[in-house]
C-alpha cells in the first residue's frame, strides 16, 4: 500500500510515544473513525480533554494522516498482514498496531458502506405487472388483430418507488427478455474469470 | 499397488468416469466401467480419434465385439505397445487393464499445469477479486423488498448515493526545515481556527471523496517528481531546490510570452467584436499601470456596452417622467434608444481616432526626443576632445620660450618613461608565467573532477535502477507467493502427493538394487566364461602335445598303441560329456522360457473357460 509523504509523516508522529502517549493515541484513533462515520460534520471533534496538551498543528496533521490511512486501507481491502507491515515500517509499536487493528475491525463494515455509497445507480426493479391486450380494430384500419403487452415495472430508488409503464409488441418483449438473458450470462461469465 | 490404483482411479474421476467411491483397486472395476474409462481417456487425449467411440458396451455380442476391436485399435493408434485386442475389454484381466490404464493416464494432457501459468499482474488480481465478489453476491438469493434482511441490505436495497465531488482541502503544514517557515499568523490560524479535515467540506457526505482525491493527487505528484528528477534532474547536477526554482522561472517566462503574443493583436485591433478582449483585460491586470484615459479605448465591448447602458438608464430615467404615462409606445422608445446608441457610437469612434492620432504623435515625439539626445551626446564628446587638444597646444606654447632646455628635459623624460615601461614589462612577465602555469593546472583539475562526477552520476543512476528493479522483483515475488498460497488452499485435497512420491522413491530404490545385482551377475558370468575359455585352450594344447608324443611311440610299441587308442577314446568321451552338459544347459534355459510363457498363457486360458 502506497502512502504519500505527508501521510507518512503524520503517521510517524502518531507512532511517537513522546508526542502521543497511549491514552491520547487511543482517543485519536477513536476520534478519527468517529469523524468519518458520523452523519454531521463536527468541527469540534478534536476538542477532547486528552488531546489538549498536544500541539494543535501536529494533532491536525496526525488526524488527517489517520483518516487518509483508514480510507486507503478499507479501499484496498487490506488484510491484517498488510496493515501491520505498513504500520511497522512507520515504526509503530506492536500494541499500537493491535489497538488500531481492533478498532479498524469494529468499524470496517461501516466504512465500507461509506465508500460504497459513492457512485451512481439507476433505480432497482423489484416487481413487474403485465396486461395482455388484443387490438381488434381502430378508426383507420378495420382489422388489426394483434396482441399488445402493457408492462408496468415497479422500481425503487432510495426508498421512493416509482413506476415505469410501457407498451410493446410480442417481438419487442422477446427482444427485451433476450437482452436480460444476455446480461445475466455476462454477469455469470464475469464471475468466472 | 494400491497407491498406483488410487492414482489411476483419481485420474479417471477427473476425466469424467463415474467411478463409485469404494472402488479401491483396479480389479473392482467392471467391464462397463473399463470401457467407459478407456473411451473417455481416448477422447481427452485425441478428440478426433475418440469421438466416434461409445462409452458403454452395447448388449449384442457382435456389437460388443465391434466396440472392443475399435477401442483396441484406437489404443494402438495412440501408441500402446502391449498386446491388445477385443479380448482385453470383453474378458479383462487385472494386470493387462492396469498397464493399459497406466499408459492412458500418462498420455492424458497436462491441462492443469497450463491453467496455473497465468500471468499474475495487478489487474489480473483485481479481476479475480472482482469475480469472487460477484460470485458471492450472485449466491445470495433475491428477496422482495418486504422480506429483506440486513444481509441483503448491501446488494439489494439501493442506498442513497452521492457523486464524487472533490475540492481542495487546506492542510496544516509543519515547518519543513530548510524551507521558509510559514508566517506566525498563518501558524496561529492553523493552530486555532483551521477546522479538522473531516469538518472542512461543505457536504459531509463528500468527506471521503475529498480525502481520497487529496491523497491520490499527492501520490501522483510525488511519482511525477520522482520520474522527472531521475530522468532530467540528476543530469542537470543541481540540487532539488535549485532545479525547482529554475523550472519555475522558466515556466513563468513562457506563460508571459504566450500572454503577450496573444494580447498584442487585440491592442491594435479595432472596436469590432474581440475574441481576445478578455485576455487583454488580464494583461491589464498584470501591468497595472495604464493611464486612465486609455481605459475607455482598451476596454472590452462588454464594458463599453455596460457604460452605454448605464448612461442610457439615466437618460431613460430623465425622459421617462417627462413623458405622460401611457402615451409612449415601445417602438418609439426603442427608436430613440437606437439613435442615442448610434450617436454615442459615433462619439466613441471619434474618440478612438483621436486617441490613435495622439498615440502616433507621442511616438513621433519620442523618436525625435531620442534623436536630439543622441546628437547632444555626440556634440559633448566632440567638445571634450577639442578641449583636450586646446590644452595640449597651450602647454606647448608655454614651453616654447625656453625651447632648448625644455627639449632636453622632455627627451630625458621620454627616455625615463621608456625605461620604466621596459622594466615594468619584464616584471609583469616574471609574474605572468607562474600564474599561467597555475591556471593551466587548475583547469586540468577541474576537468578531471568533471569526469569523475559524471562517472559517479552514471554509477548512481545504475544503482538506482538496480534498487528499483530488485524492489519491484521482491514485491512481485511476494504477491505471487501470496496468490499461490491462497490457490493452494483452494485446491482440492483428493490424491495426496506423498503417495505418489513415496511410490516413485520405492520404485527407484528397487531398480537401483536390481541394477546392482544384474551387474554382479554379469561380472560373474564373464569370469566363468573366461575360465572356461582358458581351460578349453589348455585342454586342447595338452591333448595335442600328448597326442604327438604317444603317436610317435605308438609306431614302435603295441602297448603304446593301445594306450593311444584309449587316450583318443577318453578325449572323445570327454568331449561328448562336455557337449551333453552344454546341451543340458541350453535345454534347461528353454524349459525356463517355456515355463514363463506357459505362466502367461495360463490366466487367459482360465478366463476363457
Amino acid at each position: 500500500m502506497e502512502l504519500s509523504e505527508s501521510v507518512q509523516r503524520g503517521l510517524q508522529s502518531l507512532a511517537d510515544p513522546s508526542s502521543f502517549d497511549r491514552r491520547s493515541y487511543q482517543v485519536l484513533v477513536d476520534v478519527s473513525f468517529r469523524s468519518l462515520l458520523s452523519s454531521q460534520a463536527d468541527p469540534s471533534v478534536l476538542d477532547q480533554p486528552e488531546l489538549k496538551q498536544i500541539d494543535q498543528i501536529l494533532l491536525k496533521q496526525s488526524h488527517t494522516a489517520a483518516t487518509t490511512f483508514i480510507l486507503e486501507a478499507v479501499k484496498q481491502n487490506a488484510d491484517k498482514s498488510t496493515i501491520s507491515s505498513c504500520l511497522e515500517e512507520l515504526s509503530f509499536s506492536a500494541d499500537r498496531i493491535e489497538i488500531f487493528y481492533s478498532t479498524h475491525q469494529e468499524h470496517r463494515k461501516e466504512v465500507e458502506r461509506l465508500l460504497a455509497s459513492i457512485g451512481r445507480c439507476p433505480p432497482h426493479i423489484h416487481d413487474a405487472s403485465w396486461c395482455l391486450q388484443y387490438h381488434v380494430k381502430n378508426d383507420q384500419v378495420d382489422k388489426i388483430n394483434e396482441p399488445f403487452y402493457l408492462i408496468s415495472l415497479n422500481t425503487e430508488k432510495e426508498r421512493s418507488s416509482d413506476d415505469i409503464n410501457f407498451t410493446c409488441t410480442v417481438e419487442q418483449l422477446q427482444d427485451l427478455v433476450g437482452k436480460l438473458k444476455d446480461a445475466a450470462k455476462s454477469v455469470e461469465k464475469a464471475s468466472q474469470m | 499397488m494400491e497407491e498406483v490404483d488410487k492414482i489411476l482411479i483419481h485420474a479417471l474421476k477427473q476425466v469424467g468416469t463415474e467411478v463409485s467411491e469404494d472402488t479401491a483397486s483396479v480389479k473392482h472395476l467392471t467391464g462397463e466401467l473399463i470401457v467407459e474409462a478407456v473411451a473417455r481417456c481416448i477422447r481427452v487425449i485425441d478428440p478426433g480419434l475418440g469421438s466416434p467411440l461409445p462409452t458403454s458396451l452395447p448388449p449384442g455380442m457382435s456389437a460388443r465385439f465391434r466396440v472392443g476391436t475399435s477401442l483396441a485399435q484406437a489404443c494402438q493408434d495412440i501408441g500402446y505397445k502391449g498386446e491388445i485386442g477385443y479380448q482385453t475389454f470383453l474378458y479383462s484381466n487385472e494386470p493387462e487393464i492396469r498397464s493399459l490404464l497406466m499408459f492412458l493416464v500418462e498420455k492424458l494432457p497436462r491441462e492443469r499445469a497450463e491453467a496455473s501459468d497465468q500471468p499474475t499482474g495487478k489487474s489480473v488480481v483485481l479481476q479475480r477479486a472482482v469475480a469472487a465478489a460477484i460470485k458471492a453476491q450472485l449466491a445470495v438469493p433475491w428477496l422482495p423488498p418486504n422480506c429483506r434482511l440486513p444481509l441483503h441490505a448491501e446488494t439489494q436495497s439501493p442506498v442513497a448515493l452521492h457523486c464524487f465531488h472533490a475540492q481542495p482541502l487546506s492542510l496544516p503544514h509543519c515547518s519543513k526545515g530548510p524551507g521558509k517557515d510559514p508566517l506566525r499568523e498563518v501558524q496561529d490560524y492553523q493552530r486555532e481556527i483551521l477546522p479538522p479535515v473531516t469538518a472542512q467540506p461543505s457536504h459531509h457526505a463528500s468527506v471521503v471523496a475529498y480525502i481520497l482525491e487529496q491523497h491520490a493527487a499527492e501520490l501522483s505528484a510525488a511519482q511525477e517528481w520522482d520520474n522527472e528528477w531521475n530522468s532530467q534532474g540528476l543530469l542537470s547536477r543541481l540540487t532539488p531546490q535549485e532545479y525547482r526554482s529554475r523550472k519555475l522561472i522558466r515556466l513563468r517566462k513562457r506563460v508571459e510570452e504566450q500572454l503577450h503574443s496573444a494580447a498584442l493583436p487585440s491592442a491594435e485591433g479595432d472596436f469590432g467584436p474581440r475574441s481576445t478582449s478578455d485576455l487583454s483585460d488580464l494583461l491589464q491586470a498584470f501591468r497595472g499601470s495604464t493611464p486612465s484615459d486609455h481605459i475607455l479605448a482598451k476596454g472590452s465591448n462588454f464594458t463599453h456596452t455596460q457604460k452605454f447602458t448605464f448612461t442610457q438608464q439615466p437618460a431613460a430615467a430623465v425622459t421617462g417622467p417627462s413623458v405622460p404615462a401611457g402615451h409612449q409606445s415601445e417602438s418609439d422608445v426603442q427608436l430613440r434608444q437606437q439613435e442615442e446608441q448610434l450617436s454615442l457610437q459615433q462619439q466613441f469612434q471619434h474618440l478612438c481616432s483621436e486617441f490613435e492620432e495622439l498615440a502616433a504623435d507621442m511616438k513621433h515625439m519620442r523618436v525625435t526626443n531620442a534623436q536630439v539626445l543622441d546628437e547632444l551626446k555626440q556634440r559633448e564628446l566632440g567638445n571634450s576632445e577639442n578641449e583636450e587638444k586646446m590644452q595640449l597646444k597651450k602647454k606647448t606654447i608655454d614651453l616654447l620660450p625656453d625651447a632648448d632646455n625644455n627639449l632636453l628635459k622632455l627627451q630625458a623624460l621620454v627616455e625615463a618613461s621608456a625605461n620604466r615601461v621596459v622594466n615594468l614589462a619584464s616584471q609583469w612577465e616574471k609574474h605572468r608565467a607562474p600564474l599561467i602555469d597555475e591556471h593551466r593546472r587548475l583547469k586540468e583539475i577541474c576537468s578531471n573532477q568533471d569526469l569523475e562526477s559524471s562517472r559517479k552520476l552514471s554509477e548512481m543512476k545504475s544503482l538506482h535502477d538496480k534498487i528499483r528493479v530488485s524492489t519491484e522483483e521482491a514485491k512481485r515475488k511476494e504477491e505471487i507467493y501470496k496468490q499461490l498460497v491462497t490457490e493452494l488452499e483452494n485446491l482440492p485435497q483428493d490424491a495426496s502427493r506423498s503417495a505418489y512420491t513415496q511410490r516413485i522413491l520405492e520404485i527407484v530404490n528397487n531398480i537401483q538394487k536390481q541394477k546392482e545385482e544384474i551387474t554382479k551377475i554379469l561380472s560373474d558370468t564373464k569370469e566363468l566364461q573366461k575360465e572356461i575359455n582358458s581351460l578349453t585352450g589348455k585342454l586342447d594344447r595338452t591333448f595335442a602335445v600328448t597326442d604327438e608324443l604317444v603317436f610317435k611311440d605308438a609306431k614302435k610299441d603295441e602297448s603304446v598303441r593301445k594306450s593311444y587308442k584309449y587316450l583318443a577314446a577318453l578325449h572323445e568321451n570327454c568331449n561328448q560329456l562336455i557337449q551333453t552338459i552344454e546341451d543340458t544347459g541350453t535345454i534347461l534355459r528353454e524349459i525356463r522360457d517355456l515355463e514363463e510363457q506357459a505362466m502367461l498363457m495360463l490366466p487367459s486360458v482360465t478366463s476363457h473357460q
